[in-house]
C-alpha cells in the first residue's frame, strides 16, 4: 500500500511538472515505460533498498522521464526466496514487458533470475547487492550476454588488497588459508592470483573446513612451504586455532586477514603481543563529495541516515538503469540499454551528479550526442566487462580497544590493483 | 611427512580416550550413544571452571607446571572434572537412558542420545556463551626435534600422550586382572547370566558410565589443551571418535586406543596425497575400509 500511495503522489507530482515543462518537451509526459524491480520488500533491511529505488524513479520522473516517457516501476516482492523470485520476475518481463529489471538482493535469487529469465528474454538486470563471485564467472564464460551488471563490489576488491598489503610489507612468498564453502574459495583463488600477480611466491593455497577436530595438518602444510606471511580468509574460530597453532610451530607473526577476521574473539584469544604485524582489509564506503551528497539528500527526503545494507549501491543501480534507458532512446530493448551503460559511465565524460539536477543534465548532453561520468552514491562507478564494480578499500590493524584503520585504498588505486 | 604421522599419533591419543569410553558403553549397553563426544564439552567446561576456582581459592596452583601450558589447578581441576562428568554421564543414564531401555529397542536409544546430545550442547552455549574459550591465552611454543626433516612437537602433546597411555594400560590391568574387570565383561557379553552369577548389573552400569564420562572429560581437557573449548567440541569429534570405536572394534579398549591413532593419523596424512577440502572424508574412508575387510572392527569380536 505505501508503495501505492508514493507512486500515487509521484504521478502527481510528475503531472504536475508535466503541465510546467510542457511547453519545453512536449513530446514527454504523455507516455509510461515500465521497469521491473524484484526485491526483498517483506524483509526489514529489503524495504529501504526497494525505497530508495522508487526514490530515484521519482526524481527521474520530476527531470522529465527518460528517452521520452515518464517511468513507472513495477516493484515485486522476492521474499529473499529463488522460486518466488523467478516468479516475479517471469511476470514482469512478459505481462509488463519491461526491459529493465532492477535485482535481486541475494546472489541465490539474483542468479536464477538473470539465467531463467533475464539473459533468454534479453532483459537488462541490475543488482544493488548480488556479492556471488558466480556471476563473474558466467560473464566471463559469455552467458551473460552483457546484459548483466552490479553496483555492489566483488571479493575481488579485498583480494587485490591483500596482495598489495604483502607486497607493501615486502614479503616475497605467502600461504593462503581460505574458508571451504563458496565466499572462501572465492576469495582464496582470488588473492593466490593477485599475489602471483605481484610477483609473490604463493608457497601453498590450503582449503580450511569447519569444526575439523584439529588443523595441525593444515598449519604444517602450510608451514612446511617456508613462506614470509600468512594470508587468511577464514572465520575467527577456525582462524583463532590456525594462528595459535601456526605461531606455536614458529610460524611468522606477518599476517593478512580478511574483513572476515574483524573479530574480538580473534584478537583476544590469539593475543595482542603477537598481533602487531597482523593487517586486515576491508572494502569501504567511498570518500568523495558525490557519496557525501548522497548521504545529505536521503537525509533530507527520508528523515533518517541511509545506514542500512545496500541503500548507496540501489541508488546507483536504478539510476545508471534510467541513465542508460535515456542514453538508448525510446523503445530500447534491453540489450541496448546494457550497451548503453558505457555511454554513461565513461570515464571521460562529462560529469553528472546523482540527483534530478544531475539527470536532467546527462538528458541534454546525451541528447547532443556526448558522454556522461555519473558521479554516484558510490563514487564515480565504472564497470568492468563482466559487469562487476570496485570499491575503495581500507587497510585495518589490531589494537587493544579493537581495530583502527591503517590506511585509506581510493577507488582509482583499487580500479588499478584489480585490472592486474 | 614424519611431522604428520607424530600429528596424528597426537591427535589420535585425544580420540583414544573418548573412543575408549564410547567402545565400553556400546559394548555394554549395546546401543550407540551419540551423544558421547558431548561429555568431553562437558568435561572441558567443567575443567575450565574448576580451574578458575582452585586459582582463586588456592593462588599458589596458578603457576605452571615445568613446560606445560597446563597449571597446577588446572591438573586438580581436570580430576574433579573427571567425577563431575562421570556423575553427569551416570544421571543421564538414570534420566533418560535407563527409562528408554526399560520400554523402547535400540534404535530408541540411539535416538534418544541425538536428543541429548543437541540439548547438552545448546546448553552449554547458554551457560558459557558460543565464543571460544581457553585454558591459557599463552601460546606454548613447539620444540624443535630435529631441523631436517623438521620435526617439532609442543610439550602439552607429549604429556597428553604419555596419560593417554598410561591410563589405557592401567584400565586394561584393571579390566584383565581384577574381578571387578570380569564382571564388567561378563555383563557386557550376556547380562542375564552374570546377574544369575551375582552381579549387580545396576552398579555395574554406573560404573561403566563413571569410566566412559571421566575418560571422556579427559579427553575434552586434552582438547582444550591442545585446541580450543567451545560448545560445539562435541559435534567436531563426534564423528572421528565413532570412526575410532568402530574400526577398532566394539568393546576392546586396545582396539579404540589403536582405532584413534589410525584415523588421527590417516586424517594428517590424507593432506600429503589428497586436497585439503577432502581431508573430513577420510575417517568415513577408513571405516568402510575396514568394515569391508573385518566387519567386526580390528579387535571386535563377533556376537550373535
Amino acid at each position: 500500500m505505501k508503495y501505492l500511495t508514493a507512486n500515487r503522489y509521484a504521478l502527481g507530482l510528475a503531472t504536475a511538472l508535466g503541465i510546467a515543462l510542457a511547453a519545453g518537451s512536449a513530446s514527454a509526459q504523455e507516455c509510461t515505460t515500465k521497469i521491473g524491480a524484484v526485491l526483498p520488500t517483506s524483509v526489514d533491511w529489503g524495504k529501504p533498498i526497494a525505497e530508495t529505488a522508487q526514490y530515484v524513479v521519482d526524481q527521474v520522473n520530476e527531470a522529465g522521464g527518460a528517452a521520452g516517457c515518464k517511468i513507472e516501476m513495477v516493484l515485486r516482492d522476492s521474499q529473499v526466496d529463488p522460486k518466488v523470485g523467478v516468479d516475479a520476475a517471469k511476470a514482469l518481463v512478459d505481462i509488463d514487458g519491461v526491459q529493465v529489471l532492477i535485482g535481486a538482493v541475494s546472489s541465490g535469487v539474483t542468479m536464477p533470475i538473470l539465467t531463467s529469465v533475464a539473459v533468454p528474454a534479453g532483459v537488462a538486470e541490475f543488482s544493488c547487492c548480488s556479492s556471488s563471485g558466480a556471476f563473474t564467472k558466467l560473464a566471463e564464460e559469455g552467458k551473460l550476454k552483457g546484459l548483466w551488471f552490479r553496483t555492489f563490489a566483488t571479493s575481488n576488491v579485498q583480494a587485490a588488497v591483500g596482495a598489495k598489503v604483502a607486497k607493501d610489507q615486502g614479503y616475497k612468498s605467502v600461504a593462503v588459508l581460505y574458508k571451504n564453502d563458496d565466499w572462501g574459495q572465492d576469495i582464496g583463488k582470488l588473492v593466490a592470483g593477485h599475489l602471483e600477480a605481484q610477483g609473490i611466491k604463493v608457497t601453498s593455497l590450503i582449503a580450511i573446513n569447519d569444526g575439523q577436530p584439529s588443523y595441525r595438518a593444515e598449519v604444517t602444510e602450510a608451514i612446511s612451504g617456508n613462506p614470509e606471511a600468512l594470508y587468511m580468509a577464514l572465520y575467527p574460530t577456525e582462524g583463532t586455532s590456525i594462528v595459535r597453532d601456526w605461531l606455536s610451530l614458529g610460524g611468522t607473526q606477518n599476517m593478512i586477514g580478511a574483513n572476515s577476521l574483524k573479530s574480538d574473539e580473534f584478537r583476544n584469544n590469539v593475543g595482542m603481543q603477537y598481533l602487531g604485524s597482523f593487517r586486515g582489509t576491508d572494502t569501504s564506503s567511498p570518500r568523495v563529495a558525490s557519496a557525501d551528497a548522497f548521504v545529505a539528500q536521503y537525509k533530507e527526503h527520508f528523515g533518517k541516515e541511509p545506514n542500512g545494507p545496500g541503500l548507496a549501491n540501489s541508488y546507483d543501480a536504478t539510476m545508471i538503469a534510467l541513465l542508460a534507458m535515456e542514453a538508448a532512446g525510446k523503445d530500447a530493448k534491453g540489450a541496448d540499454i546494457a550497451a548503453a551503460v558505457a555511454r554513461v559511465t565513461d570515464p571521460s565524460g562529462e560529469p553528472v551528479t546523482a540527483d534530478k539536477d544531475g539527470f536532467a543534465k546527462a538528458k541534454e548532453i546525451l541528447a547532443g550526442g556526448g558522454n556522461v561520468l555519473y558521479q554516484g552514491a558510490t563514487g564515480n562507478v565504472r564497470f568492468d566487462a563482466n559487469g562487476d564494480v570496485s570499491a575503495p578499500a581500507v587497510v585495518w590493524t589490531f589494537t587493544e580497544e579493537g581495530t583502527k584503520e591503517d590506511s585509506y585504498i581510493t577507488l582509482e588505486e583499487v580500479g588499478e590493483l584489480t585490472a592486474k | 611427512m614424519i611431522q604428520h604421522l607424530i600429528d596424528g599419533i597426537l591427535i589420535g591419543a585425544i580420540l583414544s580416550l573418548g573412543a575408549t569410553g564410547l567402545t565400553m558403553v556400546m559394548h555394554m549397553l549395546r546401543f550407540a550413544n551419540f551423544s558421547h563426544a558431548e561429555l568431553l564439552s562437558i568435561g572441558a567446561y567443567s575443567a575450565l571452571v574448576f580451574e578458575q576456582l582452585f586459582k582463586a581459592v588456592l593462588p599458589f596452583t596458578a603457576g605452571t607446571i615445568g613446560p606445560l601450558s597446563m597449571t597446577w589447578a588446572l591438573a586438580v581441576a581436570m580430576i574433579a572434572s573427571m567425577a563431575v562428568t562421570g556423575a553427569s554421564a551416570v544421571l543421564f543414564d538414570k534420566l533418560i537412558f535407563k527409562r528408554v531401555r526399560e520400554k523402547g529397542e535400540e534404535l530408541s536409544m540411539v535416538f534418544a542420545s541425538f536428543g541429548l546430545a543437541l540439548i547438552i550442547r545448546n546448553v552449554i552455549g547458554l551457560v558459557f556463551g558460543l565464543q571460544t574459550q581457553l585454558f591459557s591465552k599463552d601460546i606454548i611454543f613447539a620444540t624443535v626435534l630435529s631441523r631436517d626433516p623438521l620435526i617439532m612437537v609442543k610439550p602439552d602433546q607429549i604429556a597428553v600422550l604419555a596419560i593417554t597411555l598410561l591410563i589405557i594400560f592401567a584400565l586394561h590391568l584393571i579390566l584383565s586382572r581384577t574381578t571387578y574387570g570380569y564382571a564388567l565383561r561378563a555383563v557386557a557379553e550376556n547380562p542375564s547370566l552374570a546377574q544369575v552369577n551375582g552381579i549387580n548389573l545396576q552398579r555395574m552400569i554406573v560404573t561403566v558410565w563413571l569410566i566412559g564420562g571421566g575418560l571422556a572429560a579427559l579427553a575434552g581437557v586434552f582438547y582444550g589443551l591442545t585446541n580450543q573449548i567451545s560448545p560445539v567440541i562435541g559435534r567436531d569429534l563426534v564423528l572421528p571418535v565413532f570412526a575410532a570405536t568402530i574400526v577398532g572394534g566394539l568393546g576392546s579398549i586396545y582396539g579404540a586406543l589403536l582405532g584413534g591413532f589410525i584415523v588421527g593419523i590417516a586424517a594428517n596424512l590424507a593432506l600429503t596425497v589428497l586436497p585439503s577440502g577432502y581431508s573430513p572424508s577420510v575417517p568415513f574412508l577408513i571405516i568402510l575400509a575396514v568394515l569391508l575387510v573385518r566387519p567386526h572392527g580390528l579387535f571386535g569380536e563377533e556376537r550373535q
